[in-house]
């Protein structure tokens, strides 16, 4: 294959999944300038990885192990502690007009819970809002079914306590 | 609000605020920007900059070659550089594996710390084995070519050269494992953190 036929196919594939990573990024980076360079970061290591594809996995699969594995392992700027009377940063990176104050107050509060998980954590908490079964979480993070279950109940109750304390 | 009340709002696909300018085929012309391709980027200018210094002494003494050829000093500096950039190229492989991101996220952190330890450990042994070529070279070099800026040094006792040796080894091992730590063992201190929150 040409490479200018590669690079067609590649970008007509980003296109199909830069949703995906859109949130990988919102999860993860901050700010706009760290949004920016995540997505960009993301982007190039999956260019630099698509001849590697070789169709074992879905395509939004491997997209999702390339974005985690940058996002997690690359962005070294990122702050190290959110504190929960912080504006949430998150939630600024998802517009919603559809929503009532008291609704909207509720979800800020969610999403200022979600920004204080750890790393790995964040990740198991997208793959589950993304509803990905536990089968494609375990090809994406390499973390046994069993484990991401129980994770997964903990985490639903970390961030319950962390809501009721805002 | 519950986790699974998010969902939905997280699955429309309108909510989430968008990247400006993603030109796709603009992005990949770009060059990566993450700590993997500043270590490879960094190793890759190690190697030019040690294949130039020959020259650039080489260079400077251009009135005299044959002076250059046969000082015992100018081919230590060879013999430096060129150590420096196997060094250099091997770590640049080693990192270079580091590039694959397509794992799952797991042995890739795996993966990642066994070569960043791997390194370390290269680089602790690359460091003594340079101040050991440099302590030998000091006490050698006099024996087999006159060098002037060694005289002093030499006028010393003994006792005194070889106190100062070890006391260079010992500061050497020190500083070499606090820069070392502060080069390397923060990231790795925070992909073991990664691995223990998966366990």
């Amino acid at each position: 294959m040409q490479k200018q036929e590669v690079e067609k196919y590649f970008e007509k594939d980003i296109r199909e999944n830069e949703l995906l990573i859109y949130k990988v990024c919102s999860i993860y980076a901050y700010t706009d300038a760290d949004r920016e360079d995540l997505f960009q970061d993301i982007v190039i290591q999956l260019w630099k990885a698509y001849p590697k594809f070789n169709g074992q996995a879905k395509f939004s699969t491997w997209v999702y192990r390339v974005a985690l594995n940058t996002a997690i392992t690359g962005l070294r700027k990122q702050k190290s502690i959110i504190k929960a009377d912080q504006p949430a940063i998150l939630a600024a990176n998802i517009i919603d007009d559809n929503y009532d104050a008291g609704e909207e107050d509720r979800l800020q509060q969610l999403y200022t819970a979600i920004e204080q998980l750890g790393q790995v954590e964040k990740a198991i908490v997208m793959l589950y809002m993304e509803d990905r079964p536990y089968e494609e979480m375990e090809e994406i993070l390499g973390i046994s079914q069993g484990n991401l279950r129980v994770k997964m109940n903990r985490l639903k109750e970390k961030l319950r306590q962390l809501t009721k304390n805002m | 609000m519950e986790l699974d009340d998010l969902k939905q709002k997280w699955k429309q696909n309108d909510t989430i605020r968008k990247i400006k300018n993603t030109d796709i085929m603009e992005l990949i012309q770009h060059k990566s920007y993450g700590p993997v391709a500043a270590l490879k980027k960094a190793f890759n200018k190690q190697m030019r900059l040690m294949a130039i210094l020959p020259l650039l002494i080489f260079a400077t003494n251009l009135d005299d070659v044959q002076k250059v050829f046969t000082n015992i000093m100018f081919w230590s500096y060879i013999a430096f550089c060129a150590g420096v950039i196997v060094y250099s190229w091997f770590n640049y492989r080693l990192v270079r594996k580091m590039e694959g991101m397509d794992k799952m996220v797991k042995p890739n952190l795996e993966e990642q710390i066994d070569i960043l330890e791997t390194r370390v450990r290269w680089q602790t042994i690359g460091i003594r084995i340079v101040a050991i070529y440099f302590i030998i070279l000091m006490e050698v070099l006099p024996y087999i070519q006159h060098i002037r800026m060694l005289d002093k040094w030499h006028s010393l006792s003994p006792l005194i050269r070889f106190t100062f040796y070890a006391a260079f080894l010992a500061l050497q091992y020190f500083t070499s494992r606090r820069v070392l730590y502060q080069k390397f063992g923060c990231h790795l201190a925070y992909l073991k953190s990664l691995i223990m929150e998966m366990e």
